[in-house]
């Protein structure tokens, strides 16, 4: 467990904390840089939810406090934001436990004849 | 609501924010808020997001920084100044309860009618699971659980 270390960096499974939106972001970022506008529509095309602008801010802070994102040089006032080496490694941890956890989901409810 | 009145609303909301956080990302987030009224979001909602964005922003601790600690303030302080400024500037913008009860997400999604939960009526004993993340905590004698 890395979340909390005292590089404040995270480690692999540092998405276990952080929030829906966060993961959003960084699965949005994983297709490329974006800025703040441009994640906020990706997302919603991407999943159909609509993030607030003050909760996208928090998670870029949050995650780039933690080493999964870093900012590029800002495009006028924009600044986009690119996944990291880290954080793509925290991404795939994650995806692969929500996929077992759908599966297992899956399985019980097909077992249970619902 | 116009185009001015919307900038100044949410140019208030973003003023509850850290003066750090201001010089990183205000005049970006002001553009933001731009772009996403052009859109048809409605001005109070961005506000609002941008004011729970300012409160979250004081209240979580950062590495290196232990709020309390820094001689001559008192421990919670700032937390009393964060709520403060955050009060300030929703009575300020004129925020309603009928605006905060809109805006929630859970709240708009939720299908019920409003009215009280089963357990706050009276002659009730039931106890009724919490959904949702409550807006206001109301502490009733008799269950002493949050409605």
């Amino acid at each position: 467990m890395a979340v909390g270390r005292r590089d404040g960096k995270a480690g692999p499974d540092a998405l276990r904390r952080v929030g829906e939106a966060s993961v959003l972001v960084l699965i949005s970022l994983a297709g490329g840089p974006k800025h703040g506008y441009a994640l906020i529509q990706d997302i919603k095309e991407l999943a159909g939810v609509e993030l607030g602008p003050g909760t996208l801010y928090g998670a870029l802070d949050r995650m780039e406090r933690l080493g999964l994102i870093e900012p590029l040089p800002a495009e006028d006032r924009r600044h986009p934001y690119r996944i990291t080496a880290p954080g793509a490694a925290a991404l795939r941890v994650h995806l692969d436990a929500v996929e077992r956890v759908s599966a297992a989901g899956r399985l019980r409810l097909q077992l249970g004849g619902i | 609501m116009d185009e001015p009145r919307a900038a100044r609303l949410v140019q208030a909301a973003l003023r509850c924010y850290p003066a750090r956080w201001q010089r990183r990302h205000g005049d970006e987030a002001a553009e933001l808020a731009a772009l996403l009224i052009r859109d048809g979001t409605p001005a109070g909602s961005v506000a609002l997001s941008y004011l729970a964005g300012a409160a979250r922003e004081w209240l979580t601790p950062r590495p290196g920084r232990r709020p309390g600690r820094r001689p001559g303030r008192r421990p919670g302080r700032r937390l009393g100044a964060a709520a403060c400024a955050l009060l300030a500037a929703a009575c300020s913008l004129g925020v309603s309860a009928g605006l905060l009860a809109s805006a929630g997400p859970a709240r708009a999604a939720s299908p019920s009618p409003a009215r009280p939960p089963a357990h706050c009526q009276p002659g009730s004993a039931e106890p009724v699971p919490a959904v949702g993340r409550p807006l206001v905590i109301i502490w009733v004698a008799g269950h002493g659980r949050s409605c």
